[in-house]
């Protein structure tokens, strides 16, 4: 794309992202906060899922774990979310150090059956470890705080939600483009190749699920931002499924695809209202079509289209 | 043998299950020279070479570069050592442009920084990346294709490629996996040159495993014969084509008339 559409897109960008606190009812305004929680959410396993080709489904332990945390820190203390928010991500990363060191050594089915199995773990515990979650009966939380004010509702929330998710996105888009983003995608591609060039295999792993942990976390505290109340049936499975549906739909892999399927999956429920008894039923049937139709996505879809237009027009000018 | 050698292989024995795949073989490398490995296939070749690499490990033996043992070391810590190798059956990661294979196959020349961040050091780090390696795309005819997914390129290309990543690790030992194997004349004409252009001029040791035989008796400096695993015949091209135990591993008893 030449620099002008770049920066045609990026002030679009803007102008919504301004318009939509100026224009919409707070209503909007909250749908774009969750928006925006679950693009880092899908941004996180993406870098594990997509670039670096890891089957980990883990993600919602350290999603939970990154709102536990922050969420405990508010109750207890009033630290700036700019202190909280590292914390609840920090503590999700280290989790994810631990459980990524063994779960390296593991492969495919076997990695993906290993983490689903520490996610269930993981809710289970927010489900019973009362003194400190609360249980099944939920954690209420003190609103985040500025260090000059407390952040009570989503209009107030949402500069600083903007603000985030354009720091994780900013920061995954270096990570892509940097050395460890091309060893992630050596790992997917050859594990030979990545052994001949140099590249540890199991540190580079473990490196990716760290940094994936990290960006779950993150979401988990973007979440305390403009909530005041978890429920461990947000960590579960449910979660799971969509935001796996969101990068697969978007273009697994693809920073633009990822927003994209983060866009239209998290604006289905609110345009199929009548139908949310059928929600999962739906999403099921999406993946299952993509995965058989459009296995690298809508944006895969895109840039092949693009690819293949520029190698005509380069024939033609041949 | 008292003289160190740049590269050794002392002894080592490499079993699978009840296979024994190579038997006490050793060989020796130097500096600026091509050392080819011929034999049979099965006879133990892309196994040593993957022993040298550290994908296989094998259970007796030792592996030496300039007096430093390879086998002490992590299997990724090889390359960094400067020991590039090709792939038999071409290894590239397909879905990433051909300059990005050339910049993976870096890694282990490309200082550390912080991924998160844009910044000077990171620049500077990545722009003479991105330079080296386009240096070494132009060398082999590739850097006009540097766009282009890797798995766009035809065969003789993404050979060329293969041989490219492994030029990227900035290797004093190159181990070559059947480079010619599948390539129209005219490109091995090329591979010739660029063999000697390596060792003679670059002072690269290349260990090279080929069947294609013009190519090896053009380029080769010495000659190991390996066969069911055992060495059988070691010398300069000139001696390898009259020792009757080659041939008969070749061609098979009674054919030393047609040899």
């Amino acid at each position: 794309m030449p620099r002008t559409a770049h920066m045609g897109i990026a002030a679009l960008v803007l102008a919504v992202l301004v318009a939509i606190p100026v224009l919409g009812s707070v209503y909007v305004v909250y749908i774009a906060n969750l928006l925006m929680m679950y693009a880092v959410l899908a941004i996180g396993l993406d870098i594990l899922l997509g670039r670096a080709g890891q089957f980990a489904f883990a993600h919602t332990a350290f999603f939970g774990i990154g709102i536990y945390t922050t969420a405990l820190i508010n109750n207890f203390t009033g630290l700036p979310f700019v202190l909280t928010i590292p914390a609840g991500a920090a503590l999700a990363g280290l989790v994810g150090v631990a459980i990524a060191l063994p779960a390296t050594r593991l492969r495919h089915l076997y990695l993906g059956l290993a983490t689903f199995a520490f996610a269930e773990v993981a809710q289970w515990v927010f489900n019973n470890w009362e003194v400190v979650t609360g249980g099944a009966n939920g954690l209420r939380f003190r609103p985040s705080n500025t260090g000059f004010m407390e952040i009570t509702n989503d209009i107030e929330a949402y500069p600083f939600v903007v603000i985030i998710t354009l720091l994780m996105i900013w920061i995954a888009r270096n990570l892509n483009r940097s050395k460890l983003g091309r060893s992630f995608e050596a790992i997917k591609e050859s594990e030979s190749v990545a052994l001949a060039s140099g590249i540890s295999v199991n540190r580079t792993k473990a490196i990716a699920f760290t940094i994936s942990a990290v960006f779950a976390g993150v979401a988990g505290g973007i979440f305390t931002l403009f909530q005041s109340f978890v429920h461990p049936d947000l960590l579960g499975f449910d979660t799971l499924v969509l935001v796996l549906s969101m990068i697969v739909i978007g273009g697994l892999g693809t920073l633009p695809g990822i927003l994209l399927g983060v866009l239209i999956l998290g604006l289905l429920p609110e345009v199929m209202r009548d139908l949310e008894v059928f929600q999962e039923l739906i999403y099921g049937i999406i993946l299952i079509a993509f995965l058989m139709f459009m296995p690298r996505g809508i944006w895969g879809w895109i840039s092949q289209r693009a690819e293949r237009r520029r190698a005509v027009e380069s024939q033609v000018h041949d | 043998m008292t003289d160190a050698h740049f590269f050794e292989i002392e002894n080592i024995n490499v079993r699978f299950g009840g296979l024994h795949a190579v038997q006490d073989f050793s060989m020796t490398a130097e500096k600026g020279r091509i050392h080819a490995l011929i034999g049979p296939n099965g006879a133990g070749k892309s196994t040593t070479l993957n022993c040298i690499s550290r994908f296989y490990v094998p259970s007796q033996g030792q592996i030496r570069l300039e007096g430093q043992s390879l086998l002490k070391m992590p299997a990724w810590t090889i390359p960094g050592l400067g020991v590039g190798r090709t792939f038999q059956n071409i290894e590239l990661c397909m879905q990433m442009s051909v300059l990005e294979n050339v910049l993976v196959g870096m890694s282990p020349v490309i200082k550390n920084y912080l991924p998160f961040f844009p910044g000077r050091r990171r620049g500077v780090i990545e722009a003479e990346a991105v330079r080296d390696a386009e240096a070494i795309l132009d060398s082999l005819g590739l850097l006009a294709d540097r766009a282009l997914p890797a798995e766009s390129l035809d065969y003789g290309r993404q050979k060329l490629l293969d041989l490219a990543r492994a030029l990227a690790v900035k290797p004093r030992l190159l181990l070559l996996d059947e480079p010619a194997a599948g390539l129209r004349n005219q490109e091995i004409a090329a591979l010739n040159t660029l063999l000697k252009e390596l060792a003679h001029e670059r002072g690269i040791s290349i260990i090279l495993i080929e069947h294609v035989m013009p190519l090896v008796m053009g380029v080769a400096d010495r000659i190991t014969v390996l066969n069911f695993g055992q060495k059988i015949a070691e010398g300069t091209p000139e001696e390898i084509r009259r020792d009757e135990g080659v041939i008969e591993a070749y061609l098979g008893k009674g054919s030393h008339a047609a040899g």
